[in-house]
């Protein structure tokens, strides 16, 4: 059939089918995930007239900034953006340190029990936490801390701990243990090592923790609906339910506030995404 | 610049007991090669002068001072371990600086020590390199110089040389003993490569399942092997053994179970008629047309310089080192000598050395 001698045919112009078919689920998905974050900010950015008269994708004629400023003040989000703020600021750097310092403990120090701290452990990861809102709530309650940063803190704490846990375990066992000996012979105490060594090599692994814990505590829900009652103490996905229901005619708004709520958790996996990625690719752990 | 005794050293992990009662005493200065068989006790033993592994009966002592309770940063001991255990995230210069910045020198002399350190182990281009930026044989020297640097009183190597190919295995091997020299310090030096004991050591301990075979030099123990399993374990290719009974009169012979005769060179002072073994090695036995006892050859390896040889006699394989270049081909019968001065007679039962052989 035929007729082009082999040579013109370029074996490296072929390209293997199983990759044409990732790269096409991906740009697939990539555009199922995009839509709604299209819709969410062409929307937030155009007039309320516009927002009927146009089409849903399409780019709006003039940018309205004034939609962002309305929503923050309508939003009460001086409020509930301050306090998202402080309670994600404090918990996510804290969960991570006393996450990684226990599983340092728990996979480079021996004292017998490990093994069953670990279980012990893992058994907080593994229940959901819708179970336990009412008992948190009687107990946080009991300990008069409803409404207080340290009321909603605590109780992140104590459910995000557990997994983070269980994943740094699982890298710090991997990190054969001659390192650590070395060091101990190097002079270094346990801190040392931990600090000098385990942390430098886990940074891929902590960035991740880092985004994700992020943002999975930026937008927080159910929790903090239980435990914050006094609106003044509202996170940002509290605020956001409250001005759907209050202002759910006006759609720009209601997406401009929106982008306000998902702006930082992008900026901090932008910024952080590129510690595990160049940390993924920098080279293994064994020396 | 340490000596280093060990008196009657337990190790149990649990129930199981992996080295039981372990004492030697190594002078300062001296090269001390630990060998023995996977899963003897050699790292254990090891480890637990490191203070590493905790003891669990007896003594350690460096220097005169028992060190049982000591950290291992307080034994001033360095290591050098199987993996190299580079610390991945830090540079060439900061492996081997780590152990002088933790105890508190200024940088300014800690990049002076590192610099001569690297200077002596030719390292010097590669301080800005990450290990992972390595080769092999460079990461084995970055470990080396690492324990180099702080200048310990008991240099100790697990097993330093077993992850590099054979032609750099042997520079190295010429490298650490030049060193050994040159630093003068005491070393404990783990392997189960049996050239690299006979090549480098000062003397050599022959551990089995955790416990002491024999110590001694290594022609000691080449020539005089107090039992079988050393004799087997030194040399190479290993000695053969041919069990039998040595006979009572005429020539002195060994007859073997099969009936065949072996003539010797000599009759071992061991009383009247006993069972024996006859530990030969491949480089003593010769080919005798004449005398010799009738074998046949099942394999051939010339190796340049000699001949491997290995034949059935009387249904066991006996390997020989021939020096002549010889015409032989699989299947043919050979007739080998053992009539040696060289001879080694140990006990059937014991497997112990029976009377001197030579
Ligand atoms: N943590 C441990 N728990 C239980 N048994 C152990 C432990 N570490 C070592 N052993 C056992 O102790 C024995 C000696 O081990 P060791 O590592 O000292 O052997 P080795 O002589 O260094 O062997 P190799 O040449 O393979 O390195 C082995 O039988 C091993 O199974
Ligand atoms: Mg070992």
């Amino acid at each position: 059939m035929t007729t082009t001698s082999p040579i013109v045919v370029a074996p490296r112009k072929r390209r293997d089918p199983v990759l044409i078919g990732l790269w096409i689920s991906l740009v697939l998905v990539a555009i199922i995930w995009l839509a709604p974050v299209a819709f969410i900010t062409f929307t937030a950015m155009k007039s309320e007239s516009e927002v009927f008269s146009s089409a849903a994708f399409a780019l709006p004629s003039k940018i309205e900034w004034n939609n962002f400023a309305l929503a923050w003040a309508k939003g009460d989000f001086n409020n509930t953006f301050w306090n998202s703020t402080v309670i994600t600021l404090v918990k996510v750097p804290l969960g991570l340190v006393i996450s990684a310092m226990a599983a340092y403990a728990l996979a480079q120090i021996r004292f017998g029990w490990n093994k069953m701290l670990l279980v012990f452990l893992l058994f907080g990861a593994m229940i959901p936490f819708q179970v336990m809102l009412a008992p948190l709530f009687t107990l946080v309650n009991s300990l008069s801390l409803i409404d207080t940063y340290p009321g909603i803190i605590l109780p992140y704490l104590a459910f995000g701990v557990p997994y983070q846990v269980f994943i740094l375990h699982g890298f710090f066992k991997a990190i054969p243990k001659e390192l650590t000996e070395a060091a101990l012979i190097d002079g270094a105490s346990h801190f040392v090592i931990f600090r000098r060594i385990f942390l430098p090599v886990c940074l891929p692994v902590l960035a991740a923790l880092l985004i994700l814990d992020f943002v999975a505590t930026w937008n927080e829900f159910a929790m903090a609906l239980v435990l914050l009652q006094d609106k003044s103490m509202w996170t940002l996905p509290l605020g956001l339910m409250s001005f759907q229901s209050q202002f759910s005619n006006n759609y720009s708004q209601l997406n401009a506030a929106i982008v306000i709520t998902v702006l930082p958790a992008t900026l901090v996996y932008l910024i952080f995404q590129r510690y595990f990625v160049s940390g993924l690719t920098s080279g293994a752990v064994k020396g | 610049m340490a000596t280093v005794e060990i008196d009657n050293l337990h190790k149990s992990y649990g129930a199981l007991q992996v080295v039981h009662g372990v004492s030697m005493s190594f002078q300062d200065g001296e090269f001390i090669i630990l060998v023995g068989p996977s899963g003897c006790g050699k790292s254990t033993l090891l480890r637990m002068i490191a203070g590493l592994e905790e003891i669990t009966a007896g003594t350690v002592s460096i220097d005169g001072t028992v060190v049982n309770n000591l950290s291992p940063k307080e034994r001033n001991i360095a290591m050098v371990f199987q993996n190299y255990a580079l610390y991945p995230q830090m540079t060439v210069a900061q492996n081997m600086g780590f152990s002088l910045e933790l105890s508190k020198i200024p940088k300014a002399q800690i990049t002076a020590m590192v610099k001569e350190t690297a200077e002596i182990l030719g390292l010097t281009p590669l301080l800005d390199r990450k290990p992972s930026q390595l080769s092999g044989g460079q990461r084995q020297r970055v470990a080396m110089g690492r324990a180099i640097v702080r200048d310990p009183e008991v240099f100790l190597f697990d097993e330093p040389l077993s992850n590099l190919d054979a032609n750099l295995r042997v520079k190295m091997r010429a490298e650490i003993k030049a060193l050994h020299q040159r630093l003068g310090s005491t070393i404990v030096y783990v392997t189960h490569d049996q050239v690299e004991a006979m090549t480098m050591a000062d003397r050599i301990v022959v551990l089995r399942a955790g416990r002491v075979e024999q110590i001694g030099t290594p022609l000691e123990l080449y020539d005089n092997p107090q039992n079988m399993f050393v004799a087997g374990f030194l040399g190479s290719p290993a000695m053969n053994f041919l069990a039998g009974r040595l006979a009572v009169d005429g020539s002195p012979s060994l007859v073997l179970e099969s009936g065949e005769t072996v003539a010797l060179a000599r009759r071992p002072d061991v009383g009247a008629e006993r069972d024996v073994v006859l530990g030969v090695r491949p480089q003593d036995i010769s080919l005798d047309p004449t005398d010799g006892t009738a074998a046949v050859v099942k394999v051939i390896e010339p190796t340049g310089a000699d001949t491997h040889v290995l034949a059935e006699l009387a249904g066991q394989d006996v390997t020989c080192v021939l020096s002549e270049r010889l015409d032989l081909k699989v299947g043919d019968e050979i007739r080998l000598s053992f009539k040696t001065p060289a001879a080694h007679f140990f006990d059937l039962k014991t497997e112990a050395r029976l009377s001197a052989g030579n």
